[in-house]
């Protein structure tokens, strides 16, 4: 992955990413804005997840290439609850400290600092009640917070969400809504896959379309509207559901 | 009563064999019991015994060319368990099994050929030997040995502790990060095998691979930290071997298994008494009152 030194911080140049033999994003070509939040849709077997781990560096190109201007250390992925061993003896502020760990290196111990803005970070996610509380005792959206608030441990400044919202309480959409759009406010690059219009609405600064093999970044309000930049969307074919389109 | 205990805890180590025997014990468990955690904490406890099997044909190689040469066995050992785990884990990328069917199918392989390559060379005393150790007849290059690849262990573990936390409870965090999964796994495989080497002069194969898993299942009835899973494991592993070796010189009993039977009662005693999820800890158990303080 090629690292630029100026223009936006993620770059992606007539990309195409294949799972196996199948080619699943062809001739994507588009930037993503910094201090911004985009959002990715798209039906289900589009190609959301190839297209991060396209990002993430951990699906090779077949052709073109991701610009990222993002060290490792400060690119976070929060996939889909499932992938976390819940079984594993871990609390929450240890889960949220292992944020640090990137940039901090292997064999240094954490200083007071470090546990100083674990405790803040967890103030801010509401969840400092539950600091020492095993992970596999939490309830999805408590885990989700925690997931978050690594992230921040980490100063993320690209950040991408797999479905951040899915089964979590409303309580939890409202805190995790305001701290990504804190975040996203201090500059950094955020892609999350949603598939509600109404988080979609309330999210999303800009939008990329999956479909047919192709990206194409629009507007949200155009989304919202059925309209995409190169074919009229409407939104239940985009994998995306509901009660309104505000 | 002080000569009564002086008689039965301490004068048995004025013999050398059981000094030696003493020191290559209290070694192994500093570095066995924090690789069983996390082979446990990885839904991996069976691999133990398989990577056990793997080293087999080594040790038996190594004795056929060179007699009861612990170096020879322990490259031998060594060479083999990597071999077999490259092997399993190259199979299972290859037909896309899943890691534990291919670990099984060579380990089964593995065990025949060192079974085979020992009764070959050898006599059922040899082979009992391999299979089952002697911790009394540690000789000081033995006990050198041990204490090295133990120290190796240890230091290790220590420098990739925190990937090997990350990568056992968020593999994709791990990779996100630029460092290979497949990396800290194959580091990890490599040190079980090596301690699996070391212990089997002591323990035997078969038994060596006791003294990484049942202070690491007894642990998980006592703390739910990992340090804490690692910190009681460490001291169950040394306890086990201290009173497995008094046990086995006062009444005149083998000592690896006196030490791994005794590390299996404290298994059973905590499955019992213990702290956590054992039966009287699930009877004594009353929930909290809402509003009441967490528990820290």
């Amino acid at each position: 992955m090629a690292t630029p030194t100026e223009g936006p911080r993620l770059q992606l140049d007539d990309l195409q990413l294949a799972q196996g033999n199948r080619t699943v994003l062809q001739h994507v070509d588009g930037a993503f804005r910094d201090g911004a939040i985009t959002a990715l849709v798209g039906a289900n077997g589009t190609g959301k997840s190839t297209l991060i781990q396209g990002i993430m560096g951990l699906l090779k190109p077949v052709a073109g290439r991701v610009r990222c201007r993002v060290s490792k250390e400060r690119r976070a992925w929060l996939p889909q609850q499932l992938a976390l061993d819940l079984t594993f003896p871990m609390s929450v502020e240890e889960l949220v400290m292992t944020g640090s760990w990137p940039s901090h290196g292997a064999l240094k111990g954490y200083c007071a600092a470090h546990y100083r803005r674990g405790r803040e970070v967890m103030a801010r996610l509401g969840i400092s009640h539950l600091a020492h509380r095993p992970l596999g005792e939490l309830s999805g959206g408590q885990r989700q917070r925690a997931l978050i608030g690594r992230t921040l441990m980490q100063e993320a400044e690209l950040l991408l969400l797999d479905e951040p919202f899915a089964n979590v309480d409303a309580e939890t959409v409202d805190v995790l809504t305001t701290v990504l759009r804190d975040m996203a406010d201090s500059g950094a690059t955020l892609i999350v896959v949603l598939h509600d219009t109404e988080q979609l609405a309330r999210l999303a600064d800009e939008v990329v379309v999956l479909s047919h093999g192709h990206a194409h970044w629009t507007s949200t309000e155009a989304v919202l509207k059925g309209h995409g930049p190169a074919s009229p969307v409407a939104p239940m074919s985009l994998g995306l559901s509901g009660v309104s389109a505000c | 009563m002080l000569a009564l205990l002086d008689a039965w805890l301490l004068a048995p180590f004025d013999y050398g064999f059981m000094r030696r025997a003493l020191v290559a014990g209290l070694a192994l468990s500093l570095a066995a019991p924090p690789l069983g955690v996390f082979l446990m904490l990885r839904g991996m406890s069976l691999i133990g015994d398989a990577m056990a099997h793997a080293i087999l044909p080594g040790v038996a190689l190594g004795f056929l060319l060179a007699g009861f040469s612990l170096p020879a066995m322990s490259l031998g050992g060594v060479l083999s368990g990597l071999l077999v785990a490259m092997l399993a884990g190259g199979v299972s990328q290859m037909t896309g099994h899943r890691e534990d069917s291919a670990m099984a199918s060579f380990f089964l392989i593995s065990l025949a050929a060192g079974v085979m390559l020992v009764s070959l060379g050898g006599s059922s005393v040899d082979l009992t030997h391999v299979l089952f150790g002697s911790v009394l007849a540690v000789d000081s290059t033995a006990l050198l040995l041990i204490a090295a690849i133990s120290s190796v262990i240890v230091v290790t573990l220590a420098t990739i502790f925190r990937a090997l936390v990350v990568e056992s409870l968020d593999p994709l965090f791990l990779r996100g990060q630029g460092v290979h999964a497949s990396l800290v796994h194959g580091i990890f495989l490599g040190l079980l095998v090596l301690n699996l080497t070391a212990g089997f002069q002591t323990l035997g194969t078969l038994m060596a691979v006791g003294l990484m898993m049942l202070p690491a299942t007894t642990a998980r009835f006592w703390s739910q930290r990992l340090e804490g899973l690692i910190g009681i494991g460490i001291g169950i592993g040394m306890a086990a071997n201290v009173c497995g070796l008094l046990l086995s010189y006062h009444l005149s009993i083998p000592s690896g298994p006196a030490i791994i039977l005794f590390a299996g009662v404290g298994y059973l005693a905590s499955a019992l008494f213990g702290r956590h999820h054992s039966l009287t800890a699930r009877l004594r158990r009353r929930a909290a009152p809402l509003g009441a303080p967490e528990p820290h």
